[in-house]
């Protein structure tokens, strides 16, 4: 690019008209991501609500399934229950962020830093559980005849501890580099006051906040962002950070998913069994809500890390922040979906399920019940209990 | 019962947080440079964005009588400009500590 050399014209501001100065197109400010930032504001509280309530109550009641009346017994029971974990977890600090994101991260660096990090485990944690899950679909399937020595219930253990640890490891840098703090360039803005009567100027760490009218009602606005020491680390975990969220988080679950399913598939196809028609429409669910809710994200994450270092109009970067909003939004949505796609679906969970509810409607008699009828409810209660549980010691834990 | 009524309470809560009045929040990135020179005299003061921070690009930005302009730093003339008014400051910091001593 060739620009003129400086000359002495605009030293001389005293005759210099500016009023006539017109850039027309070429004035450059900052992207403000206006459209994201109404998006943000007016969707995201609302749908991220809905969002976290069904989360909440779905992976709750798999949990209370698990607690209460079904012991782990298998390995899937393992992974799921650790899914659910996940999952709750996660729903639990969404609003959280969502508060933090739209209140200039009000409640501080610790905060910034625990829901930061905690959204990453969970992410990887929850992605390679589901992998984990249709790897123990295919063996238990295709490989029917090693599924015994493969299966066994301390082996699940082990592998959900290592996926956990995977998931904490991977997100040591998002720990490390997401900072709380006041960006620079809106926070320290070095002015020269006055510039007519050329009288105050100010040194550079000298600085005056609040000089422009625009400033002076601003409060300090705070975010929780990377933030690196030099330059190299930037660039480095930048690309990094989405990179390894991109494969390891999306490319490698999907893979061992398709793979998988699709052995499980075949082999469900070749059997003669009248329920396989079934079990073929629930495995292409998983894989088909899997995709559908993950894949537009990671489809977005990957353009906005490619395009991130070039240089872009504000309005296709807006675009791009907006796109990334709502497709991480249907992400989010997996979260909802997951007890009724790997839980809910097991007609024996079901069962369960139905349990919870004949033992809470038996509950909410007692605790509704006048106190002169105590006598008759605790007796509705044990009876209920006895009938319902079968194991004493699982109903102990309703007598809170 | 414990967990239903720990339930209840975070759903209580989740509602509470997204219901508080949130305030505006504006994230300013530079995303692209000016292709065109600034007149000095427009210029009030500028502030340096970083690829260390936020923003996925390096910037210097200028906040002049027209408004906030992008400019890149690897160019000779946005670097004098902030050497300039940098000079600016340090000769009125000198006049200022000279008066008060």
């Amino acid at each position: 690019m060739n620009y003129p050399e400086d000359d002495q014209s605009d030293y001389d501001y005293g005759n210099y008209t500016y009023d006539n100065y017109t850039y027309g197109d070429d004035w450059v400010p900052p992207c403000s991501y206006q459209n994201n930032n109404s998006v943000e504001r007016v969707v995201g509280p609302y749908i991220h609500s809905i969002i976290c309530i069904l989360g909440l109550v779905g992976n709750s009641l798999v949990i209370v399934t698990y607690a209460f009346y079904k012991r782990t017994k298998s390995m899937t029971d393992v992974y799921l229950l650790n899914v659910a974990v996940a999952d709750l977890l996660f729903v639990a600090t969404l609003p959280f962020i969502v508060y933090n994101e739209l209140s200039a991260w009000s409640m501080g660096p610790v905060a910034c830093k625990l829901l930061r990090g905690s959204y990453s485990v969970n992410l990887y944690s929850g992605m390679l559980l589901l992998a984990c899950i249709s790897t123990d679909r295919y063996i238990a399937i295709v490989q029917a005849r090693r599924s015994f020595r493969l299966r066994s219930l301390p082996y699940s253990r082990i592998i959900c501890a290592i996926v956990w640890t995977v998931a904490f490891l991977l997100s040591i840098p998002t720990f490390y580099f997401y900072n709380w703090y006041e960006p620079s360039h809106i926070g320290q803005i070095h002015m020269l006051e006055g510039r007519e009567q050329n009288l105050t100027h100010i040194l550079d760490d000298f600085l005056y906040k609040g000089q422009e009218e625009n400033l002076t009602s601003r409060s300090p606005h705070s975010v929780c962002e990377f933030r690196f020491t030099d330059n190299n680390t930037a660039w480095t975990t930048k690309i990094a950070v989405p990179g390894i969220q991109l494969s390891v988080g999306f490319l490698l679950p999907l893979f061992i998913m398709i793979a998988c399913y699709t052995a499980v598939i075949v082999t469900l196809l070749r059997a003669r069994n009248f329920q396989r028609h079934k079990a073929v429409r629930v495995v292409l669910a998983v894989v088909v809500v899997f995709i559908a809710c993950h894949l537009p994200y990671n489809m977005v994450l990957f353009y906005d890390t490619v395009t991130m270092f070039q240089l872009q109009s504000c309005g296709a970067s807006d675009s791009v922040e907006v796109a990334k909003t709502v497709t991480q939004t249907i992400a989010y949505l997996h979260c909802c979906l997951n007890p009724v796609l790997y839980a809910f679906v097991g007609v024996k969970f079901r069962n369960h399920f139905r349990k919870i509810f004949q033992d809470l409607w038996c509950l909410g008699k007692r605790y509704i019940a006048p106190r002169r009828f105590s006598r008759v409810t605790s007796e509705v209660y044990v009876s209920s209990r006895r009938s319902v549980d079968g194991s004493s010691e699982n109903g102990s834990s309703f007598t809170m | 019962m414990v967990s239903i009524k720990a339930t209840a309470m975070v759903v209580t809560l989740t509602i509470c947080l997204l219901a508080a009045d949130t305030s505006a929040v504006y994230n300013e990135c530079c995303r692209r440079y000016m292709k065109t020179k600034i007149p000095f005299a427009l210029i009030k003061g500028y502030s340096v964005q970083t690829l260390t921070e936020l923003c996925p690009i390096n910037a210097i930005i200028f906040h002049t009588w027209k408004g906030k302009a992008c400019t890149n730093p690897a160019l000779k003339w946005v670097m004098d400009y902030v050497e300039r008014l940098r000079n600016k400051a340090q000769i009125v910091h000198n006049r200022t500590s000279k008066l008060q001593n």
